[in-house]
């Protein structure tokens, strides 16, 4: 059998992330290029602010998203639908949050599917991943849209048993300053720690 | 070669604690809470894997500005490695990045503009490549220097580290990570390496000195580094 290799220890990203690796657009996902078309679907636009304890807010975090495309289809082998993917949405974006800790996103709402793991239906969702100065590992969860019927049968959703705490990871629509006019906007602060933790999953 | 399509929870030891004891930021920034386990669906099997296409990359010379500039103070060093998973197979066309400070121990960062340290306006300081059909990654720079955490009452310095990014073949197989050199006595001091509680996932941080005449040029100090994310393939090996 062949020699198992244990994963390279996590280690903090520090501060010194540089700057140029979150690109203008990189925390759009609308598009891929300037010669590429828009991805399909509704356009949304996510923000809100990270808070370290005491509810400071934390800049420089690095924040980054995966999700599916608005038919629900990853363009990845592992998807038994990929040929149906959108060519013109990678479903990957970055961001650093500002110095007064915004963040924010540009993409299209996600589809749900049929789970092929788990064999329950996924309600349209966005994983999310954080890492700061003094996060030794990234965290990760995922974050949810209002009002979805599927909501309450999602496996990753119905993980947090208590829900008051899984409401906060539904997002909250609301008129965003930064939002662009033909997006949908939704609010989605995020705690690391104290009151109002943001529930994390194992990663 | 397909990517991988499982993925188990880390090996707890062989990962580092997350609030540290004289690391202030991390306990300001850990969540207090446990975390709730999930179950993994396709988004967690699933990740960019064309990312090449929207990250610029080719960049691996960290030692000079451009092509042809002169080149920064310092000692060069080549550092080079296999993107890995956990069956040993070569993580193909991988976006990897590295950033470090300069020999003097300063970042080219504006969170970094307090560093009494000099700058060094010929250094770039970071790099994206993508790993080949080896998995393997290469780039060029000088050695970082050594540089004290302000203010720490223990007069905590970090030794000499290369900073790693490594985007892999899905969202589980993402890894931020630093490369340490290895004889520094420093090493024995940090309390980020030191926050690996197994001593063998310490030793997975630290790189390997390479032989001088194994190396392609005679100005460079080699240093070979192999970085395993997680992840296996379908196909058990071996059987
Ligand atoms: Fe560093």
């Amino acid at each position: 059998m062949a020699h198992r290799r244990v994963p390279t220890p996590s280690q903090t990203i520090g501060p010194f992330f540089p700057e140029h690796f979150v690109g203008g657009a990189d925390h759009d996902l609308t598009f891929l290029d300037d010669k590429s078309k828009r991805a399909q679907g509704q356009k949304i636009y996510i923000g809100g602010n990270i808070y370290e304890a005491e509810r400071l807010p934390r800049w420089n975090c690095v924040v980054e998203i995966w999700q599916p495309d608005a038919n629900g289809c990853f363009a990845h082998p592992n998807d038994p639908r990929r040929a149906r993917a959108d060519p013109n949405f990678v479903g990957w974006g970055r961001r650093s949050s500002d110095d007064a800790g915004w963040y924010d996103f540009i993409t299209v709402k996600p589809g749900g599917y049929a789970d092929p793991l788990t064999g329950k239906p996924r309600a349209p969702h966005i994983d999310i991943s954080i890492m700061s100065s003094g996060l030794m590992r990234r965290v990760v969860t995922t974050l949810f849209f209002p009002g979805e019927a599927a909501n309450v049968q999602d496996p990753v959703f119905n993980a947090i048993p208590d829900a008051a705490v899984r409401e906060r990871l539904i997002l909250r629509p609301e008129k965003l300053e930064r939002a662009p006019n033909d997006a949908i906007a939704y609010r989605l602060d995020i705690v690391l720690q104290g009151e109002g933790e943001t529930p994390f999953f194992v990663d | 070669m397909t990517p991988p399509d499982r993925y188990e929870p880390y090996d707890e030891p062989s990962q580092p604690l997350m609030r540290v004891d004289g690391y202030r930021e991390s306990q300001l920034r850990t969540p207090s809470r446990p975390l709730y386990k999930r179950p993994a669906t396709l988004t967690e099997i699933t990740g960019p894997l064309n990312l090449a296409k929207k990250l610029k990359v080719g960049m691996n010379d960290l030692s000079r500005i451009k092509q042809g500039a002169p080149r920064a103070m310092g000692q060069l060093i080549w550092v080079t490695g296999r993107l890995l998973d956990e069956d040993a197979m070569p993580v193909r066309g991988s976006v990897l990045e590295v950033w470090q400070a300069n020999a003097a121990g300063r970042y080219v960062h504006k969170a970094d503009s307090g560093n009494p340290a000099p700058q060094d306006p010929n250094f770039f300081g970071s790099g994206r490549c993508v790993t080949d059909r080896e998995g393997r990654y290469a780039f060029l720079s000088v050695k970082p220097g050594a540089y004290p955490v302000p203010n720490h009452p223990t007069r905590w310095w970090r030794p000499p580290h290369i900073h790693f990014s490594i985007l892999g073949e899905g969202f589980m197989s993402r890894l931020v990570t630093q490369m340490y050199f290895p004889g520094e006595p420093l090493n024995g001091i940090d309390l980020l390496l030191k926050a690996v509680p197994d001593e063998k996932g310490r030793e997975r941080l630290v790189a390997r000195w390479t032989p001088m005449m194994q190396l392609e040029r005679a100005d460079v100090v080699g240093f070979e580094h192999d970085i395993v994310v997680r992840g296996h393939r379908a196909t058990p090996m071996g059987f």
